[in-house]
C-alpha cells in the first residue's frame, strides 16, 4: 500500500491538482450520484489512459489498467493481450488475488476466451498465500470467494489449494461470515485505518457486485455501509482525524495524505483525492457504480450542524502470546467540531508498530501538505510486543519491520507506535496523557509532535506552551522537563533516509512523565491572550511520582482527576469503560454483541442489522 | 566408517517403520525461504520451499514455490505422502508433490510445525500459534486437541513425537514443555517456563535423552523421556536459542542455533560449549543448525546464506543455495532405487 | 369531467405529438421487442434504465428543432432541458410566454410545477415570478377524480415548501403558504392511509399509473421535508410492485379500475407500457413514450426501482397466483358503502394471465373487470385477450360516483372522449348484474341483467389474433392465441357481430370519431339470463389441439338459467366450482369468504388490512415498505 501513496504520473489527476473542492452539502439525490459517477469516472479515465504504465507496450498495461478500461469498455483488444501478458508472472497472496478476480469479472463479457483460462489457470497453479493481517484475510476470502462462485463444480486440481469449487465457496464463506460476525459484535481489528481501509472496502465491494448468492451480496453491501458509516463520521471535512489502528509516518502528520481521503473524495466528494487517487483505489472505481453511499452516511460526513462526541469499542490485533486476552478491547473518543477534532484510544499497547493514540487535529481549508495535528507518544520498539502479535521470532523483527514498510520503528523521535507504558483520557477537546516507562526500556523518554503549520508558538512561564492551528488555540502540557529536536520524516515506507520537512519534536527524557493538551476555536476567545488567560486560569496539580497523576478543571468545566494505572474521574465518578457500547454517539451506535448498527442523522436514520441482514431506512417524526 | 554409522543412525530413526533399512544411504531435506524480502504481495522472483539435496551437493527443489514453509514431513510407509506446515496451514500431497491439498480451514493456520507419528502413521500433529491439531486420517481431516494446554498460552512452536511410542508428543509452548501420551487426548506441563519454548530434539542415540531450547530460558536436557529436565550450565540464557540438534553420528556431539550467539557446539554431550562463529559472517545471528547422518554441520545464517562445516564448526563454507533461510533440516533413509 | 384548459390543449398536443413522434425517431418505439434477459448486475440494471431514460430525453430534444407543431418548448421538454441545464434563456421565454396564459387543474399544475422546482436555480428571477404569478392569478380546480387530487395536492404541497411564508393573497387559493402546504400534506397523507390500509381506488389502472407514479417522484424529489420524501418514494416502490406483479412481459393483464376502448383489447397499448418499458425494459414504450410519460423521465434520474420490484416484473421461474383487494371509485349515493371492496385474483404463467375481479359496479365508465390474456413476441397491434361482459350503461349508476345530474351524462361523457359508453357493442365497462369467479385458469362469468335495462346482451370479445376457431358441437368454442389454448362457453344463444374500433377524428368543436374494423369480432348473446365460462391452458400442457379439445369436453359440467344462472364444473386443473349468481362460489365444497382476503396474498405481495405495510418478495430478496413507522427495509431471507 504504502508504495503507491508516492506514486508519480505525468498525467493529469484534476480533483488532485485542483483547488479543495466546494463544501457545501448537495440537497438532490440524482445530483450526488452524478456528482459520485463523474468522480469515478475521473479515475477511470485517468488510469485507463496509460498513468502509471511502465511499458510502451500497449498489450502489457498491467491489471490495474486493465481493469480500468474493461470498466470503461475500452481497448479490449490488448486488455486480453495484457492479462495473457500479466498472467506470465502471477503475485501470491491477497494483492493478486483482488485485482485477478476483478479482471476476471469485469472482463467476463469482453475478454478473450484466451485471456480468461489464463487467468483461471494461474489460480489452479500459483500458491496464494493467506497473509498475516485481517486485512489481508478478508482480500484473500473474499477473492477465493468470487472465483469458486464464478468457476463452480470444478474438481480439486484445478485449484491452487487443492480444494473444489464448493470446498473453496464454503471454506471462504465461513471465514466472511465470522470476521463480519466479530466485526458487528466486539468491533474491527483495524478500526479507524488511514490506508487499510481499501483493503476492506474493496472486497465487500466486490461481494457486494458480483455475489450470485444475494445473502453475501447483502452482506457486502452492509459491511460497505457499517464502515463508510464510520469513516464519515470521523472525517472533518474529509480527513480522517484521531486513533488509528495502523498508519504510517505521513499520514499520522499530513493527516489528510491517506488513502481514507480518496475514499472520503470518491464517496461524499468533501476533500481532494491523494496522488494517483490512491493507489489500490482504483480498483474501488472499477465497480463503484454498484454501490452508493446512503444518504444519511453522506450527511454524517458533510452536514456538520453541532458538534459531538462518539464513544466506541474496537479490539487489538489478535494477540498469538503473552496475552491474556485474545483481542483485548480499545476504548475510543472522538469529539468532533467546525474547526477540530479531537480523538483517543485509552492509550496502552495496540498494534504492535503502526498504531496512533491520540491527537488533536484542525481544520485546514487545503489540508494538502499541512500537518496538522498536535500529539504525544512514547516511541515503543520492543520485540516482544510484536512476538504477540506475529508467529515470528522477536529478534530479527525490529530490524525487519524498519525494512518492510515501517521505516521509523525503531528510531528514538518516532511519532507512530503505541506503548503500554501511555495511558490517555479524553474529556470533549482536554487530552491527559500520561506515561509511566520501566527503567531499562529501549528508549526513555516520550515525544511531542509540534507542527511547522502552528503559529504563535509560546512557550509561557506557567509551563504550558500556546500555539494556533488553523481556527483553533491549543496549549500542550508538558509534565517533566524537555528540549526541541528538528523533526526528521521518513517520506514513505521504503524510504531509507530521513528529511526535515518542517515541525519539531519536544523531547523529554524522562520515565515518569505526561501531557496535557487543550483545544478551543479562536471564535471562542477574543484574542489569542485571552485564551492563554483562560488555561492560566484553570485549577491544576500534577504529581509525577510515585506514579504520574494529574488534577485538574478543563476548560469546559469538568473536573477531572488522572492517576496512571486507575480509572480517570470526572466530577467525581469514576470512568467505567466495560459500560462502553460498541457505538455510542449522536450518529452511530450499536451494543456489544448486538450485529445491529444504527446510523442517524437529523430525521434520517439507516439500520444495518446482520442478524437479520436487513437494511432499514426511516425518516424518524 | 561414516557410512557403518549412517546405517545404525538411520535405524534409529526409523525404528518402528517398515522402510528397508538394507542401504546406508538417505535424502537430506530442507524447507527454506530463498527469497529475500519477501513481503506479502510481492512478487516471488526465487525458488522457496521444500529442497532435497542431490548427490553432488546441489538443492533440488520439490514441489510448489512458497515462501512460508517452516516445515516437512512424510508418511514412512510412502514417501509419496508429504506434508508441509505454512502459512497458509498444512499442505498435503499423495503424490510425491505433483498435486497440493489445503487440509485445514480458516482458524488453523499460520502453522509453525508439522510431525508424522512413526507407530501410527495416520496420525498427523500440527502446531499453531495458538494450540495443537491433530489428523488420525493422513490430514483428510483435522480437529484440535488441547485438553490440558492452557487457554492462553498454548502457542506452540514445535511438535516432536517420540519414536518409541505411539501418540506420546512433546510439544514446545509459549509457557513451557507440555506432554501427551494418549494421542493428545490431554496434555500436560513437564517444563514450565515463562517465554517461548523454541525448540524440543529426541536423541538418535538415546530415545530417554531430550534436549529443549528456549526464548530466554537457556537450553535444558532430560535423560528420563522428558518427564524431568534440568537447566544445560554453559548455554546462556541472555540470547534467544532458536533450535538444537544431536550429531547423528556420535552421541557427543550437540549443536545450537542462536540470535546473538550464533553456533555454540558441544562435543561432550553437552558439558562444556563453544563459540563456533570463526568464518561465519557478523552479526552472529544463527537461525537453524542441523546435522546430516555424515557429520556435515548445518547453520543457516539469517540475511546471509547457509553455510556448512565437516569439522563441527571450526570452519565453514558458503553452501550452494545462495541467499537462503533455513527454518528446517530433514533426513530419511534413500528409498531403494 | 376533465374540464380543465389544459387537457383541452394537451389532448391536442398529444394529437400532433403522435403524428410528429413518425417523423423523429423513437428507437424503442420503432425496434423490434427487447431482450427479455434479466440483468443481473445492479450497474447494469442502473446502466441500462438511465439509457431508457436517455432515449426519451435525445427523442424530445431531437424535437425541438424539427420544425411542425409543436415546435415551441413544451414543459415537459422545458423541465428536460434544466435537468441538463441547457438553452435556459430559451426555457425563460418560454415560460414566460406560456404563463400569460395559465392551464387549470392538475394537468396544469403537476408540469408547472415540476418546471418551477427544476429550475429554481436556473430560471431567470422573471421566469420563476411568471410562475408564482399564474399560481397566484389563476384559481386551480382540484378536478374529480383520486389521480386528479393525487397531482392537484403534490403540487400544492410542493409549490407552497418552494414558496413558503407567503401570504394568501399570494396563492389562488386566498390561504398562506402554510395554511396551502398544511391542506395538501393532510390531502396526502390521508390518501396513503387509504390505500396502504383498503387499497387503491384507482386499481391497475392502465393509463392513470402515470397520474399517481409522476406526483409521487415529484416528492421523492423535491419535497424539502423527508418524510414527505420517504413517502414519495415508497408509494412509487407500492404501485410499481403491484405493476410489475400483474403484467407480464411488460404488458399489464388483468382486470382495471380505469381504461379505455383501446387498451383493453390492444393490452400493451397504455401508458402502463411505457412504465414497464422505463422500470424493467421488458416491453417497447408506446408512441411518444406515453405522452405524459415523458414527465416521469424528465426527472426519472432520482428514482430508480430496487432489485426485488424489478425481478418480479422480469424474473418468473413459477406461476404467480395473487389475491388482493381493491377498492371501488367513491360513491356519493344509492350505495352502503362509501368505498365497497374490490376482490381481484391474477394467476400469471408463462404463456399467459388469468385476471378478474368479483364483478360489480367499480368505475361507472370506464371498468374492466375480468380476462384470459396470452403472451405475443411482440404484443404492438395485437388483442390478446378475451372476455365478456354485459355492456351497461346508467345514468343513475353514474349519480353514485358524479355529483352530476344523471340525465346529460350518458351523452356528456360519449362526448368526453369516451364514446363507446353509451353503445351496445362496447367492450369496456362493468355492469351490476355481472359476477365472476376465478380459480387459478378458470373463469365463470354469470349474468342476471335486469329486464328493462338499456341493453340487454351479453358481449364476448373474440380477437383477429386468435387461430384455429371453432365452434364445437358440445356447445365449448376453442381457440389458440399465441401459446394458449383457449375454450370458451357462452351459456346462451348467439350471434357474431364484427368488432369496430374508435378513431378519433381532427376536430375543434370536441372529439369526433369514426368506427373502423378491425378483424376481431363480438360473440353478441341477446340474452338476460346468460353466462360464460373461459378455460385457458398452455400449448404445450397438450400434445395437440385436439388433446386439448378432448380434455375440455370430458370435463364434467353442468349449468342453468332459471332462475338465475348457475355453474357446476370441474376445471382442467381438478377443482369442483359451483358457482351460482348472487351467491357465493364453492370450490371443492367449501364457500369462498372474500371478507377473509387480505389486502395483498400471494406469491410476491402480502399485506394485511389496515396493515400500512406490503412485503414485496422475490426469491431470498425481500423488501418491507412499513407506512407505519416510514420504513424501507430490504432483507436478504435465509432461504432455507
Amino acid at each position: 500500500m504504502l508504495t503507491l501513496a508516492s506514486t508519480g504520473t505525468a498525467l493529469a489527476q484534476p480533483a488532485f491538482e485542483a483547488g479543495p473542492p466546494d463544501r457545501s452539502v448537495i440537497e438532490d439525490a440524482a445530483q450526488r450520484r452524478a456528482e459520485y459517477e463523474a468522480r469515478v469516472n475521473e479515475v477511470l479515465n485517468w488510469r485507463a489512459s496509460g498513468a502509471m504504465v511502465k511499458t510502451d507496450d500497449p498489450g502489457n498495461l498491467g491489471l490495474a489498467v486493465v481493469a480500468c478500461k474493461l470498466a470503461l469498455g475500452q481497448d479490449l483488444e490488448n486488455c486480453s493481450l495484457s492479462v495473457l501478458k500479466a498472467m506470465e508472472e502471477p503475485g501470491t497472496g491477497p494483492f493478486w488475488m483482488f485485482p485477478s478476480v476483478c479482471v476476471a469479472y469485469l472482463g467476463r463479457e469482453s475478454l478473450s476466451p484466451e485471456a480468461q483460462a489464463s487467468i483461471r489457470d494461474v489460480w489452479r497453479t500459483t500458491r496464494q498465500l493467506r497473509g498475516d493481517t485481517e486485512n489481508h484475510w478478508v482480500m484473500y476470502y473474499a477473492s477465493l470467494y468470487l472465483m469458486s462462485e464464478l468457476y463452480p463444480n470444478e474438481p480439486a486440481e484445478t485449484w491452487y489449494n487443492g480444494l473444489t469449487s464448493e470446498e473453496n465457496l464454503a471454506e471462504s464463506k465461513a471465514f466472511l461470515i465470522d470476521w463480519m460476525d466479530m466485526t458487528t459484535t466486539i468491533g474491527q481489528g483495524e478500526f479507524n485505518p488511514t490506508h487499510y481501509i481499501g483493503e476492506y472496502a474493496i472486497p465487500m465491494l466486490f461481494l457486494a457486485s458480483w455475489s450470485e448468492d444475494p445473502e453475501m451480496r447483502q452482506r457486502g453491501k452492509m459491511m460497505l455501509d457499517w464502515l463508510f458509516a464510520e469513516l464519515g463520521n470521523i472525517t472533518l471535512n474529509g480527513v480522517m482525524r484521531g486513533p488509528n489502528s495502523r498508519t504510517d509516518e505521513g499520514s499520522v502528520i499530513e493527516r489528510w495524505n491517506s488513502l481514507s481521503s480518496y475514499f472520503s473524495w470518491v464517496l461524499f466528494g468533501n476533500t481532494p483525492p491523494t496522488k494517483g487517487y490512491g493507489g489500490w483505489g482504483v480498483y474501488f472505481a472499477t465497480v463503484a457504480k454498484n454501490y452508493q453511499v446512503p444518504e444519511v452516511i453522506y450527511r454524517l460526513a458533510t452536514d456538520r450542524k453541532e458538534d459531538f462526541v462518539q464513544r466506541d469499542r474496537a479490539r487489538i490485533r489478535r494477540r498469538w502470546r503473552y496475552s491474556e486476552e485474545l483481542s483485548p478491547p480499545v476504548y475510543k473518543t472522538q469529539y468532533l467540531r467546525d474547526d477540530y477534532a479531537v480523538g483517543s484510544t485509552t492509550g496502552g499497547q495496540l498494534d504492535p508498530i503502526q498504531a496512533h493514540a491520540w491527537d488533536v487535529s484542525w481544520d485546514e481549508p487545503d489540508p494538502r501538505g499541512k500537518h496538522n495535528t498536535m500529539f504525544s507518544l512514547h516511541p515503543n520498539s520492543s520485540s516482544v510486543a510484536m512476538q504477540m502479535s506475529f508467529t515470528a521470532y522477536p529478534e530479527p523483527w525490529i530490524k525487519g519491520v524498519t525494512n518492510e514498510g515501517k521505516p521509523s520503528y525503531d528510531s528514538p523521535d518516532k511519532v507512530v507506535g503505541s506503548s503500554p507504558f501511555e495511558q490517555v483520557f479524553q474529556d470533549l477537546d482536554t487530552v491527559v496523557a500520561l506515561y509511566d516507562i520501566p527503567e531499562g526500556t529501549r528508549f526513555p523518554h516520550i515525544n511531542g509532535f509540534f507542527s511547522k503549520d502552528l503559529v504563535n508558538i509560546t512557550e509561557d512561564e506557567s509551563g504550558w506552551i500556546f500555539a494556533q492551528g488553523g481556527q483553533t488555540y491549543l496549549a500542550y502540557r508538558p509534565l517533566a522537563a524537555y528540549h526541541w529536536i528538528p523533526y526528521l520524516h521518513y517520506s514513505g515506507g521504503w524510504a531509507k533516509e530521513k528529511l526535515p520537512i518542517g515541525g519539531q519534536l519536544l523531547t523529554s527524557p524522562h520515565l515518569k512523565n505526561g501531557t496535557i493538551v487543550q483545544a478551543a476555536s479562536v471564535d471562542e476567545f477574543a484574542n489569542f491572550e485571552a485564551f492563554q488567560d483562560a488555561i492560566h486560569a484553570l485549577p491544576l496539580e500534577f504529581n509525577l511520582e510515585p506514579v504520574p497523576t494529574v488534577k485538574m478543571t478543563s476548560l469546559r468545566g469538568k473536573q477531572i482527576s488522572f492517576t496512571f494505572g486507575e480509572a480517570p474521574q470526572v466530577n467525581g465518578e469514576a470512568i467505567n469503560y466495560a459500560n462502553w457500547k460498541l457505538f455510542e454517539g449522536p450518529h452511530l451506535n450499536a451494543e456489544i454483541g448486538g450485529r445491529k448498527l444504527t446510523i442517524t442523522h437529523g430525521k434520517l436514520q439507516r439500520v444495518l442489522d446482520f442478524n437479520t441482514l436487513t437494511i432499514s431506512d426511516t425518516v424518524t417524526p | 566408517m561414516n557410512s557403518l554409522k549412517t546405517f545404525l543412525i538411520l535405524i534409529a530413526l526409523m525404528a518402528s517403520t517398515t522402510i528397508s533399512t538394507a542401504t546406508p544411504e538417505y535424502d537430506f531435506y530442507i524447507c527454506a525461504k530463498v527469497n529475500r524480502d519477501y513481503v506479502i504481495g510481492s512478487k516471488v522472483e526465487t525458488v522457496n520451499g521444500v529442497f532435497k539435496r542431490g548427490d553432488d551437493g546441489s538443492w533440488n527443489h520439490q514441489g510448489y514455490n512458497d515462501t512460508t514453509l517452516t516445515a516437512v514431513a512424510f508418511d514412512p510407509r510412502d514417501r509419496n505422502v508429504v506434508y508441509t506446515s505454512a502459512n497458509n496451514g498444512l499442505w498435503r500431497s499423495l503424490d510425491g508433490g505433483k498435486h497440493w491439498r489445503i487440509c485445514n480451514d480458516w482458524d488453523m493456520t499460520e502453522a509453525r510445525h508439522v510431525a508424522v507419528d512413526p507407530n501410527a502413521p495416520d496420525h498427523v500433529y500440527l502446531s499453531l500459534p495458538d494450540g495443537i491439531a491433530v489428523s488420525t486420517d493422513r490430514a483428510q481431516t483435522l480437529v484440535r486437541r488441547e485438553n490440558g494446554l492452557p487457554e492462553r498460552g498454548k502457542y506452540t512452536q514445535r511438535v516432536t513425537i517420540d519414536r518409541t511410542q505411539a501418540g506420546r508428543v512433546f510439544a514446545a509452548c509459549e509457557v513451557g514443555v507440555y506432554l501427551t501420551e494418549n494421542g493428545a487426548e490431554s496434555w500436560r506441563c513437564v517444563l514450565p517456563t515463562k517465554e517461548m519454548v523454541d525448540d524440543i530434539q529426541q536423541s538418535p542415540h538415546n530415545s530417554d535423552h531430550w534436549l529443549v531450547v528456549t526464548q530466554s530460558a537457556g537450553a535444558w536436557s532430560s535423560q528420563d523421556r522428558g518427564l524431568t529436565w534440568k537447566q544445560i550450565e554453559g548455554v546462556p540464557s541472555s540470547h534467544a536459542l532458536y533450535n538444537i540438534t544431536f550429531d547423528p553420528t556420535d552421541p557427543q556431539r550437540l549443536a545450537i542455533a542462536s540470535w546473538g550467539l550464533g553456533v555454540l557446539t558441544s562435543e561432550d554431550g553437552g558439558k562444556t560449549w563453544q563459540d563456533r562463529n570463526a568464518g561465519l559472517p557478523e552479526p552472529h545471528r544463527v537461525w537453524r543448525v542441523g546435522v546430516d547422518p555424515d557429520g556435515r554441520l548445518y547453520a543457516s545464517v539469517h540475511k546471509q546464506t547457509l553455510f556448512y562445516s565437516d569439522d563441527f564448526g571450526r570452519t565453514w563454507q558458503p553452501d550452494t543455495l545462495k541467499g537462503s533461510l533455513v527454518n528446517y533440516f530433514l533426513t530419511l533413509p534413500k528409498l531403494a532405487q | 369531467m376533465n374540464s380543465f384548459k389544459s387537457i383541452k390543449s394537451l389532448g391536442r398536443a398529444f394529437v400532433a405529438l403522435a403524428a410528429i413522434s413518425l417523423t423523429q425517431a423513437q428507437p424503442s418505439y420503432e425496434a423490434p421487442p427487447p431482450s427479455l434477459e434479466v440483468i443481473q448486475d445492479a450497474g447494469e440494471r442502473r446502466a441500462a434504465y438511465l439509457a431508457r431514460v436517455n432515449e426519451v430525453y435525445d427523442w424530445r430534444f431531437s424535437r425541438i428543432d424539427a420544425g411542425g407543431p409543436p415546435a415551441k418548448l413544451d414543459l415537459a421538454v422545458i423541465t428536460m432541458l434544466l435537468e441538463r441545464n441547457q438553452r435556459i434563456e430559451e426555457c425563460n421565454q418560454r415560460v414566460i410566454e406560456m404563463m400569460e396564459t395559465p392551464g387549470t387543474g392538475p394537468f396544469w399544475m403537476f408540469p408547472s410545477a415540476i418546471v418551477a422546482l427544476a429550475g429554481q436555480d436556473k430560471l431567470s428571477a422573471e421566469a420563476r415570478a411568471s410562475i408564482r404569478k399564474a399560481w397566484r392569478t389563476e384559481r386551480q380546480l382540484r378536478g374529480d377524480t383520486e389521480n386528479h387530487w393525487t397531482m392537484y395536492h403534490t403540487s400544492l404541497y410542493l409549490m407552497s415548501e418552494l414558496y413558503p411564508n407567503e401570504p394568501g393573497e399570494t396563492w389562488y387559493t386566498g390561504n398562506s403558504s402554510s395554511d396551502n402546504l398544511k391542506e395538501a400534506r393532510g390531502w396526502l397523507i390521508d390518501w396513503m392511509d387509504i390505500t396502504t390500509t383498503i387499497g387503491q381506488g384507482e386499481y391497475n389502472p392502465t393509463h392513470y399509473i402515470g397520474e399517481y407514479a409522476i406526483p409521487m417522484l415529484m416528492l421523492a424529489t423535491y419535497a424539502k421535508d423527508p418524510e414527505m420524501k420517504q413517502r414519495g418514494h415508497m408509494m412509487l416502490d407500492w404501485l410499481f410492485a403491484e405493476l410489475a406483479n400483474v403484467t407480464l412481459e411488460g404488458v399489464l393483464r388483468g382486470p382495471n379500475s380505469r381504461t379505455d376502448d383501446s387498451s383493453v383489447l390492444q393490452r400493451w397499448n397504455s401508458l402502463s407500457s411505457f412504465f414497464s418499458w422505463i422500470l424493467f425494459g421488458n416491453t417497447p414504450p408506446t408512441a411518444g413514450y406515453g405522452g405524459w410519460g415523458n414527465y416521469f423521465a424528465a426527472i426519472a434520474l432520482h428514482y430508480q426501482v430496487p432489485e426485488v420490484i424489478y425481478r418480479i416484473a422480469t424474473d418468473r421461474p413459477e406461476d404467480i397466483l395473487q389475491h388482493d383487494r381493491a377498492r371501488t371509485r367513491r360513491m356519493w349515493r344509492y350505495s352502503d358503502e362509501h368505498m365497497p371492496a374490490i376482490y381481484k385474483t391474477q394467476y400469471l404463467r408463462h404463456d399467459y394471465a388469468v385476471g378478474s375481479h368479483q364483478g360489480r359496479v367499480s368505475d361507472a365508465i370506464q371498468s374492466h373487470v375480468w380476462d384470459v390474456t396470452w403472451r405475443e413476441d411482440d404484443p404492438r397491434g395485437k388483442h390478446p385477450t378475451m372476455y365478456s361482459l354485459h355492456p351497461h350503461s346508467s345514468g343513475r349508476v353514474m349519480q353514485m360516483q358524479f355529483s352530476a345530474y344523471p340525465e346529460p351524462m350518458p351523452i356528456s361523457v360519449s362526448a368526453e372522449g369516451k364514446p363507446s359508453y353509451d353503445a351496445p357493442d362496447k367492450l369496456v365497462g362493468c355492469s351490476p348484474y355481472e359476477k365472476v369467479y376465478q380459480n387459478l385458469d378458470t373463469v365463470i362469468a354469470l349474468y342476471d341483467i335486469k329486464p328493462g335495462e338499456r341493453f340487454e346482451q351479453v358481449n364476448g370479445f373474440f380477437s383477429k389474433d386468435l387461430v384455429d376457431l371453432t365452434e364445437d358441437k358440445s356447445g365449448w368454442i376453442f381457440a389458440r392465441g399465441g401459446d394458449t389454448y383457449l375454450a370458451y362457453r357462452p351459456l346462451a344463444d348467439y350471434h357474431w357481430i364484427p368488432h369496430l374500433e374508435y378513431r378519433q377524428l381532427p376536430s375543434d368543436a370536441g372529439y369526433k370519431w369514426a368506427r373502423d374494423s378491425t378483424g376481431s369480432k363480438v360473440l353478441a348473446s341477446p340474452h338476460v339470463k346468460n353466462g360464460t365460462i373461459v378455460q385457458a391452458a398452455s400449448v404445450s400442457e397438450f400434445a395437440t389441439f385436439e388433446d386439448f379439445q378432448k380434455a375440455m369436453i370430458a370435463l364434467p359440467l353442468e349449468y342453468s338459467l332459471e332462475p338465475v344462472p348457475t355453474v357446476r364444473l370441474t376445471t382442467l386443473r381438478g377443482k369442483e366450482i359451483s358457482f351460482t349468481y348472487g351467491e357465493a362460489p364453492i370450490v371443492d365444497g367449501e364457500a369462498l369468504d372474500y371478507t377473509e382476503w387480505k389486502l395483498f396474498g400471494g406469491t410476491h405481495l402480502n399485506a394485511e388490512v389496515g396493515g400500512r405495510k406490503l412485503t414485496i418478495t422475490h426469491g431470498r430478496l425481500q423488501r418491507v415498505l412499513d407506512f407505519n413507522t416510514l420504513t424501507i427495509s430490504d432483507t436478504v431471507t435465509s432461504g432455507k
